[in-house]
């Protein structure tokens, strides 16, 4: 047997409530638990007193001032009374034996449900295309990221192509701009299609591969 | 009403003013201008040159290839040597190929490296059937035929036909980026063959039991499979297709960005 069960049953014991079994077992721990034992002679005395000086006792002169002394001072030395009521109640819900019957339980139940449902479609109509709009974003910046990234060296052989351009004879000239145009194109093309369609898987391949001809055709160009 | 004009009444000393004297001005310009240009066309044929040399060969020969602006032609025959032929544009540009073992290097871009531009340089190579070509150009067409073992690779960079005929390699691999590709020939068990072109056609012509993975993607939908097609491709809207011919035994990847793919049979 606990303390916290011995405690309670202290009361039937100094009332000689409590069954033999009981009894002993309640016995056995008092002789061993110190506190549990203080706290049984405690009550005892307290009993034994009222028991004694019953009617001996003359009423307040103004009980609602004494009450009211008794309940300040009570106040005083509880500074948070609240979390001792929340919690004496959270510990009443939960000590609580519930007992429900079938259609009570039944109306529990749905009551449950429909609160569900109605905070799903709440939540849904609020933030639904939220989160989708949201993971497109995502996606498309990582798309941009990443041709920004790729980007940065472009533009680095773009730089060197610009130095040596002068030296091309015109022709070369010419196709190298054309080329270049249809590649920028494709890029393009992909990057539209990527950002209608974030998991195009296509597009990518395709984006990836412009890009990187694009790389190549400014890598080969540069050493002319 | 009395008509007067011109033309009514032409005396001897009119017709001479009018049409023989202008005659004899433009015959007297014409002349320095003929002159000129009649001396300029020697100049230019004298620029052009030309060189051919022969290399001598085992049956496994590789060679590589890299120009920079011209049309390149690979052919085989029957002899264990390598011709190769050029036309060189201008007089400024060097060709001089190297030959280490059974490898022959042409390198015009390292050659010229600083010249500026050195305008086309168009190859002609003669080679062993086995043996195995690596090309290169900035711009220009290449034509290979006849090829069978060994490796293909043609790579265009800028704009250019590729046309690879009657080719029997383990290995292909044709790019541009503007221009049509043509593969006339068979897929070898094992093989990997990858064709790719951002703005021109692809068509690939095989025998009808040819046997091989298909990986083909045009954003454009332009895929034409003909007689390869079967239930077991898998495709993306029409943009790409995925599927085995036969029992897939090479590896096929066509990609094209805007222009067709076609299959043919032979």
């Amino acid at each position: 047997m606990n303390c916290e069960k011995c405690q309670e049953l202290i009361h039937d014991l100094i009332d000689g409530a409590l069954s033999r079994s009981d009894e002993l077992l309640l016995n056995t721990h008092l002789q061993e638990c110190l506190d549990c034992e203080n706290v049984r002679q405690d009550l005892s005395s307290i009993l034994t007193y009222c028991q004694t000086h019953r009617g001996e006792y003359e009423a307040p002169a103004n009980p609602q001032a004494m009450w009211l002394r008794i309940r300040n001072v009570v106040e005083a030395e509880h500074p948070a009374p609240q979390i001792a009521r929340t919690r004496s109640f959270l510990n009443g819900f939960f000590g609580r034996s519930w007992e429900l019957s079938f259609p009570q339980l039944a109306a529990f139940t749905a009551a449950v449900v429909l609160c569900v449902s109605l905070i799903t479609v709440v939540g849904l109509r609020r933030w639904g295309t939220g989160p989708l709009e949201t993971t497109r974003q995502f996606e498309a910046s990582n798309v941009n990221d990443r041709v920004w990234q790729r980007q940065q060296v472009i533009n680095y052989w773009n730089q060197r192509i610009e130095l040596n351009k002068v030296r091309w004879s015109a022709e070369m000239r010419a196709t190298f701009d054309r080329n270049l145009q249809v590649i920028d194109q494709a890029v393009s093309q992909s990057l539209n299609e990527l950002n209608r369609n974030p998991h195009d898987e296509i597009s990518e391949q395709m984006l990836n591969e412009s890009l990187n001809d694009k790389l190549a055709l400014l890598k080969e160009f540069s050493d002319l | 009403m009395r008509e007067i004009g011109f033309w009514k009444s032409p005396t001897p000393m009119k017709l001479s003013y009018l049409i023989l004297r202008p005659l004899a001005r433009a015959g007297l310009y014409a002349l320095p201008a003929v002159m000129v240009i009649s001396c300029l066309v020697p100049v230019q044929c004298q620029a052009q040159q030309k060189m051919s040399k022969r290399y001598p060969a085992g049956k496994n020969v590789r060679i590589s290839l890299k120009n920079i602006s011209g049309t390149i032609v690979v052919e085989s025959w029957k002899k264990d040597e390598i011709r190769l032929s050029a036309t060189i544009e201008s007089p400024n540009a060097h060709v001089v190929p190297k030959q280490v073992d059974e490898n022959l290097v042409v390198d015009v871009m390292n050659d010229n490296r600083g010249r500026g531009d050195v305008g086309d340089v168009n190859f002609k190579l003669q080679v062993p059937v086995d043996s195995s070509v690596d090309l290169e150009t900035r711009r220009g067409n290449i034509y290979v035929s006849n090829l069978r073992s060994g490796s293909v690779r043609a790579h265009v960079s800028s704009e250019g036909d590729i046309e690879l005929s009657n080719i029997n390699a383990s290995q292909v691999v044709a790019q541009n980026t503007i221009g049509n590709i043509f593969f006339d020939g068979e897929f070898a068990g094992g093989g990997t063959y990858e064709f790719k072109s951002t703005k021109g056609d692809i068509t690939i012509r095989i025998p009808g039991n040819s046997a091989f993975r298909l990986v083909a993607a045009s954003p454009a939908k332009k895929i034409a499979l003909g007689d390869f097609w079967n239930n077991g491709f898998r495709t993306q809207d029409g943009r790409k297709y995925v599927g085995d011919v036969g029992d897939g035994r090479s590896s096929v990847s066509v990609t094209n960005f805007s222009g067709q793919i076609t299959f043919l049979r032979k």
